[in-house]
């Protein structure tokens, strides 16, 4: 009987799963503010239920009484979290909230399903996230000025880099210098130090009237991209460097911007295999071999081979979640979650998250389009690309797309530095939807006010002279 | 007619759409960088789909992927079966846990191979398929609603029970292997590798390989595929050809007066039993087998570059093509090695190794007009119902030789069984028989393995026998017995 139950629910999740998505797009092409609204709740309604039938799946798998609690709890957070930031922040996008929620929801269960222990840690430190991050939009409010801090962003931003090299601090893993560890507290500074730069580089190009001062901006823009080098950080420094060429490109409005950036990038890295092949670049190499072909290399291409079989054998619709062998797959509880997600879950549940990962970037760059304040605008859309750079480098790593590049999945791999810092640019991101709606509607307000007035005297005047007619203005238009 | 907050609401519009128009400018990268990544992630989604719609089923079925091991948990294993439908190993239930039988024990332990400690052979190779279900969808859903397992794809071999079992009895008590194929399509008929083990009791035979005297024994070594021997007279097939390809039209030709030994580049060589052949031509030389003879190609008509590339093309030092595990044949001489090695090397007893699988693909090669054909063990899988489900044909591996070549070999390698070393058997035999024998000796102590190599019926060949007895000298049993048994049994 559970087992039927079992085979049920992996459908209904795909199902919800497949709902959550189509939402999600559904809300960009929904013409009026009621028919946006009704589609977000109907929403949770999805987030939810794909949330319990895991949880189900799972329990009837082990019978453990720990995965009920484990479920509860989560549903109290998130709920808690939607009410709280429903209630602090009416304005704020529900699109975002449920796409930031459901992911984490996603996440918790795969961390339950994997690893007890690390569930538990991820649960603690996200719901702390969750909090603390809670409080971002309100402080922007305060902070009017922050479009003038520039050089702290610049000191901020390196120190933070440099203090992986302090000794007793930082630590060498997987070949990549780019770990501190306070007491039991692991961090990634250069997860927090994505955020830094892309705040450097929006209020130096705000502030950037000549081509010199582009010139300063990108030099320091460099020195970060150097320090990640020397931290052999390639997933960074490129999330890195494409969030600066297109945030130039955003504030010049110049391509040449853009493709002399793709073109540099092309140079440095051919001039890097030559001249630093058997050091700096023997990281990459290898990792670029076992991508060509993951069979030839008994060691490289481990990894790659573990997480192709996983997805192989999951097929489009999964083993089950708690059937499959993710486990084979080394830290498949950050970098390779995607592939657990797969094989356990479905290929079709991995469709249609890399689908909600990219509805999340279309947000966002939609915040961005409709901002008017240079510098909240390229802040905006800078976090849009590191974000969906960072989806990319992960998703095109584990599938074969790509080289892989040991960058974490944005709110579902393990790991609170990369959980906080997304949860940071999104509530940043939540301030600037909320300042936009907040614009449109005082626009639209002053239009009405406008337009009454105009009418008032139009009516006026046709009735002193018999003659005249209304304005007839268009629809009124909402953010 | 004065209007004044007509012309504010006016000029509110105005500002409006300038607004608008500036910001649809100051957009602009953002909306192309937003298509970018959209179509970047739609490459992605559609490359995820493409590997699991054409890639994903070849790449979980490798061999490297444990997660087939999960698969048993709702699959029955499937049967493996012999080309004329014995059952060779299949699932039953005792005492409610599932057992894997093989009915016929030693005869094809090597080549079907075992189950547990890691899995060997056709249960190692088709792992994915023996536990990938193609029952029909109703019973398929019958089965997930009862809970029960679903019944795997049985694998259907190419193996002929008749020519294993007459292989297997042939080598008695002797270490050593058997290939039996057909040339013109590469299905392998028959493989046997001794010592054997009862894959029943893989139990008792992993304990004993993890003994002390057991860990130095080799029984669950596949010898047809992975046994390396020296090739001895076998070699000769090689060295003839390379003679041909340096001087054409040689085989008319040649002529040398063998005296029974020699000394070539100052090694002594004697011929088998020190018997004296005399004048010879080409094809007596590979009839008897004559040792000075080819030491005399070797050392005087012939490069060792040329024979070097001769052999790598006949795919020594390179990898055989075959799906299984097969160890690869190495011939190490050239040009600028030291010549004295020439004689022992154009003899098959130098430094050269060759595996049984290997010289049934090089024979085969001749008796095909100079194609080399892909060797196969899997003829089709199907469903528990009997309907195939995918069915394996034969692959051209590559051309070896022309087929003037191959032509030319053929008729010289027919005076083995007419005149030569193996007429003892195959003389007066109702079915022509091409081939050559080989002794290769492995000490100094007179011990030797037995070689043959051949086909019958040169007109349209029939079957490549390949056998390799170790230790010939202890009773007496060669080569040639061994595959004129097999003959026996194919033409009854």
């Amino acid at each position: 009987m559970s087992a039927l139950i079992c085979t049920i629910s992996k459908y209904m999740i795909l199902i919800f799963m497949a709902l959550f998505t189509i939402k999600c797009f559904l809300y960009f092409t929904a013409k009026t503010k009621k028919k946006r609204a009704r589609n977000v709740n109907l929403q949770v309604v999805d987030v939810f239920a794909v949330h319990f039938l895991c949880h189900l799946t799972m329990y009837l798998n082990t019978r453990e009484m720990e995965v009920i609690w484990y479920y509860l709890i989560e549903l109290l957070i998130a709920i808690l979290y939607m009410v709280i930031f429903r209630v602090v922040y009416p304005e704020a996008s529900r699109l975002i909230i449920n796409i930031i929620t459901f992911l984490m929801l996603v996440g918790y269960s795969m961390m339950t399903r994997l690893d007890r222990e690390m569930a538990v840690r991820q649960f603690i430190l996200a719901s702390i996230g969750l909090f603390v991050t809670s409080f971002i939009p309100f402080l922007m409010g305060k902070l009017k000025t922050m479009k003038n801090w520039t050089v702290l962003y610049g000191i901020a931003g390196i120190i933070l880099l440099l203090s992986v090299f302090i000794p007793g601090l930082g630590a060498n893993i997987y070949g990549a210098r780019n770990w501190i560890f306070i007491g039991s507290i692991s961090l990634q500074p250069m997860e927090f130090v994505k955020i830094v730069f892309v705040l450097f580089v929006a209020s130096g190009l705000v502030k950037a009237g000549t081509l010199r001062d582009i010139i300063i901006n990108a030099v320091i823009a460099a020195l970060f991209m150097l320090v990640l080098a020397i931290e052999k950080d390639f997933g960074a420094i490129f999330i890195f460097y494409i969030t600066y060429i297109t945030m130039v490109y955003l504030a010049t409005s110049r391509p040449i911007f853009l493709f002399g950036g793709i073109a540099l990038a092309v140079i440095a890295i051919v001039v890097g295999y030559f001249l630093l092949k058997d050091s700096l670049f023997s990281h990459i190499i290898v990792r670029v071999e076992a991508w060509l072909d993951p069979w030839a290399w008994p060691d490289g291409g481990y990894q790659l081979r573990e997480s192709l079989y996983a997805i192989g054998t999951g097929g489009f619709t999964g083993v089950g979640l708690g059937n499959g062998k993710p486990y084979l797959i080394p830290v498949v509880e950050s970098d390779f979650i995607f592939s657990a997600i797969c094989e356990e879950l479905g290929a079709v549940f991995g469709l249609c998250l890399i689908l909600v990962y990219i509805s999340g970037f279309i947000a966002m760059a939609n915040v961005a389009t409709k901002c008017k304040k240079p510098f909240y605008k390229y802040m905006t859309f800078g976090f849009a690309i590191s974000f969906i750079t960072q989806v990319f480098l992960n998703i095109g790593g584990v599938t074969r797309f790509i080289p892989s590049t040991g960058v974490t999945l944005p709110l579902i791999s393990y790991g609170m530095s990369s959980i906080f810092s997304t949860l940071i640019m999104f509530s940043m991101v939540q301030y600037i939807y909320v300042l936009v709606s907040r614009e449109g509607e005082k626009l639209d307000e002053e239009e009405r006010d406008l337009r009454r007035k105009a009418r008032a005297a139009a009516r006026a005047l046709a009735a002193a002279d018999g003659s005249g007619g209304a304005y007839e203005t268009g629809t009124p238009d909402g953010p | 007619m004065d209007n004044p907050e007509g012309r504010a609401f006016k000029e509110f519009l105005e500002r409006k759409e300038h607004m608008k128009e500036n910001n649809r400018l100051k957009n602009r990268p953002i909306v192309r960088l937003t298509y970018f990544f959209v179509l970047v992630f739609l490459a992605m989604f559609i490359f995820v789909v493409v590997f699991l719609v054409r890639d994903a089923e070849d790449t979980i079925a490798d061999t490297g992927n444990r997660r087939q091991d999960t698969m048993a948990n709702a699959i029955t294993r499937g049967e493996i079966r012999s080309a004329d439908g014995k059952v060779l190993a299949k699932t039953e239930e005792k005492n409610g846990e599932e057992v894997r039988t093989y009915p016929y024990g030693e005869t094809y332990a090597h080549v079907v191979g075992f189950n547990d400690y890691g899995k060997s052979g056709i249960e190692l190779s088709m792992n994915f398929q023996l536990l990938t279900s193609h029952e029909n969808i109703v019973d398929q859903v019958k089965d997930d609603l009862a809970g029960r397992k679903k019944p795997g794809d049985n694998v259907v071999t190419t193996l002929d029970s008749k020519l294993q079992t007459a292989a297997y009895k042939a080598m008695g008590n002797h270490k050593g292997a058997v290939v039996v194929m057909e040339p013109d399509t590469g299905k392998i008929l028959a493989m046997v590798s001794k010592p054997g083990f009862d894959p029943n009791e893989i139990d008792k035979v992993w304990e004993e390989i993890h003994t002390e005297e057991g860990s130095t024994s080799s029984i669950l070594v596949n010898r047809a595929t992975r046994g390396l021997y020296a090739p001895g007279s076998t070699f000769k097939v090689v060295t003839a050809l390379e003679y041909l390809r340096e001087h054409p039209g040689g085989d008319a030709t040649y002529s040398y007066k063998c005296e029974g030994e020699g000394s070539f580049n100052g090694v002594k060589i004697i011929c088998y039993k020190h018997r004296v052949h005399g004048t010879v031509n080409l094809e007596q030389s590979l009839g008897y087998s004559c040792n000075t003879s080819f030491c005399n190609i070797g050392v005087n008509e012939i490069k060792m570059d040329g024979l070097k590339s001769t052999a790598e093309q006949l795919l020594f030092n390179k990898s055989i093509p075959y799906d299984g595990d097969c160890a690869k044949s190495s011939f190490t001489m050239d040009g600028t090695k030291d010549k004295t090695l020439i004689p022992q090397t154009v003899i098959g007893q130098g430094e050269t190794q060759i595996t049984p699988l290997h010289n049934a693909l090089i024979m085969s090669s001749i008796a095909n007009g100079g194609v080399m054909m892909k060797p196969y063990l899997i003829d089709h899988t199907e469903n528990v119902a009997g309907s195939v489900v995918r069915s394996y044909s034969s692959e051209t591996a590559e051309t070896v030789m022309t087929s003037d070549e191959a032509k030319k070999l053929q008729e010289l390698l027919l005076s083995t069984g007419a005149y030569g070393t193996a007429s003892y058997k195959f003389k007066n035999y109702r079915h022509k028989i091409v081939g050559k024998t080989g002794t290769a000796e492995y000490d100094n102590e007179g011990h030797v393995h037995s070689w043959f190599v051949g086909y019958s019926n040169p007109e349209d060949p029939d079957i490549v026998v390949s056998v390799v007895i170790e230790d010939s000298d202890s009773d007496g049993l060669t080569g040639v017995k061994v595959a004129a048994s097999i003959f026996e049994a194919y033409y009854p």
